[in-house]
């Protein structure tokens, strides 16, 4: 058999289309491009930032298609009335709701009118309400534990605690009495003889035991720093002074330890967060520099 | 039995397709209803609250459990407060304040978060950044811890713990959040600090004058934005069933 004849015997095997056939195939296609009619209808009109003409279940309005959380006017009913929304009156439910549609209102008509532009309040709440997103956005991430460890390990200066110290700011009238007074100190003469032996005072600026920082802003840099060196029991040079010749006699001395981790962990998460905060702060003003066209007059340009 | 076979096979893709259909259209209708009730009266429905809580274990194991633990127990070495317990540290517990947790955090940087208080760092020079409070001397640090040791009922130094009751109550403000009796504030986030519950530590005379010393400030980050109205609520819902386990036992 030829080619030709082969082709004419297959198309002779097709089934023929009957009228009852091509009514059920229009049938399927119909159904087919109705189905596909409401799908496309419902996702239009649903789907998240597009026109919708219903409000969507998790808001209770939406205002020139802003919408109202619900979650947001629950708790709006919460704080002005101290009820939960199915024991507030509809009176209570309407307020609220309208009140909360008049700021949305009011919002919008803000932004119309760039009242960033004409009011400086606005202004700086823009700019904190910008940092604040852009930080919480860091708030959300958890750092791993291994690089709380290396932040730790590379700020150490930071989780010592307070150093302590007991010390006495003995004041006298020249440096020979107090060079015998440091002498009497020194082999455990009691404060107050060596006080009323070599006309001496208690200067009274310490107040028995205090944080590193306390002392050192009492004493001044020059003399705490030579108080802290000290060891228990240790009694300092003569230093001269405006109002006489004085003598630090530290009676115990407990310098700073640094914490352990496990100790610091929750200032290292803090410390590290913070960190992370003014680092994407300054990624994203430097973001905001690059793509904004800024011209600067020629006098200020150096 | 050829025959057969096709009719069959399209029966049942076609049942299949329906199934799927009536599923998802339950699914919807499941959220929209969840969506649209009060929050607090949720956990009277069991079919709401049973679905809700159900889907929400999922995302509380993908976003909270980092920090809270799979169990939701938290952990006072990190200041992790306990989710299944009854002491709540922010609001009263309800869903709808767990919910606003949920949605804007604490400390999280959302403006609508909560972020009133924050415990200052009384062994530095400026222990709050916000507030005009001095610090403490070592002494006084000493004298604050036994007495919040004697309002647990631990055994203290009576004659310090009542230096300590003085500080409480001028200088150092701690009235001012945890108030006047020490029971803490919960519209603040201030803890008490007269029960047997301790969000840092194990209420230990060292972990007490610890949290004076160096502060505390918990940060829990604000899920708007990055989980949909329905897992936040969700989320809130399985939260409260693990403080609640009869919730959603009881038919509205």
């Amino acid at each position: 058999m030829s080619k030709a004849q082969n082709d004419l015997v297959a198309l002779d095997a097709r089934p023929i289309p009957t009228p009852e056939r091509a009514r059920r195939s229009l049938l399927i296609t119909a159904a087919g491009a109705l189905i596909g009619l409401i799908v496309a209808g419902y996702a239009l009109f649903t789907a998240k930032g597009t026109s919708t003409l219903t409000v969507p279940a998790e808001d209770v309005a939406l205002v020139n298609q802003q919408p109202i959380a619900r979650a947001d006017y629950f708790a709006q009913l919460k704080a002005t009335y101290q009820v939960d929304y199915s024991q507030a009156t509809p009176e209570q439910r309407r307020k609220v709701l309208d009140d909360m549609i008049r700021e949305e209102l009011f919002v919008q008509r803000g932004k119309e009118l760039d009242v960033a532009e004409t009011d400086p309040d606005v202004r700086t709440a823009m700019v904190n309400s910008v940092e604040q997103m852009s930080a919480s956005d860091v708030a959300t991430r958890q750092p791993d534990e291994p690089s709380l460890l290396v932040y730790y390990t590379e700020h150490q200066d930071r989780y010592s605690t307070e150093g302590i110290i007991t010390a006495l700011d003995l004041v006298f009238p020249d440096s020979g009495h107090a060079e015998h007074a440091a002498a009497a100190l020194g082999s455990g003469a009691p404060v107050a003889a060596v006080i009323a032996n070599f006309q001496g005072r208690n200067s009274g600026t310490l107040n028995g035991e205090e944080f590193y920082f306390a002392a050192r802003l009492h004493l001044g840099d020059a003399l705490f720093d030579l108080a802290r060196k000290l060891p228990n029991g240790g009694v300092s040079k003569p230093v001269e002074q405006p109002d006489g010749v004085h003598l630090l006699y530290v009676l115990a001395n407990k310098p700073p330890k640094l914490r352990s981790f496990d100790e610091a962990r929750t200032a290292v998460l803090n410390d590290f967060r913070n960190d992370e905060i003014k680092r994407s702060t300054a990624q994203y003003q430097t973001f905001l520099t690059r793509r904004a066209g800024i011209q600067i007059a020629g006098d200020l340009q150096q | 039995m050829t025959r057969l076979k096709r009719p069959l096979g399209l029966a049942l893709a076609g049942a299949a397709i329906l199934a799927c259909g009536v599923h998802g259209l339950r699914t919807m209708q499941m959220e929209r209803r969840l969506l649209r009730a009060a929050p607090d009266t949720i956990p009277t429905n069991s079919v709401l609250f049973g679905f809700a809580a159900g889907r929400g274990a999922g995302t509380f194991r993908s976003s909270c459990a980092s920090c809270h633990g799979l169990s939701g127990k938290g952990d006072t070495a990190q200041g992790v407060p306990d989710l299944t317990d009854s002491d709540w540290l922010y609001g009263t517990g309800t869903v709808g304040d767990i919910e606003k947790v949920v949605y804007y955090g604490i400390r999280s940087h959302n403006p609508r978060g909560w972020h009133l208080a924050v415990m200052p760092v009384f062994a530095q020079p400026v222990p709050s950044p916000t507030e005009k409070i001095p610090p403490l001397t070592p002494h006084g640090l000493q004298a604050v811890t036994e007495y919040l040791l004697s309002r647990g009922g631990q055994p203290t130094d009576r004659a310090l713990a009542m230096e300590g009751a003085a500080i409480y109550a001028s200088s150092g403000g701690c009235y001012d959040c945890h108030t006047a009796d020490a029971k803490g504030d919960s519209a603040i986030g201030a803890p008490n600090l007269t029960d047997s519950i301790w969000l840092y530590g194990d209420g230990s005379r060292q972990a007490i004058y610890d949290s004076i010393a160096y502060g505390r400030q918990g940060v829990c980050p604000a899920w708007t934005g990055r989980l949909s109205a329905e897992q936040m609520l969700e989320v809130s819902l399985y939260v409260y069933s693990l403080s609640h386990p009869a919730a959603g036992r009881q038919q509205s």
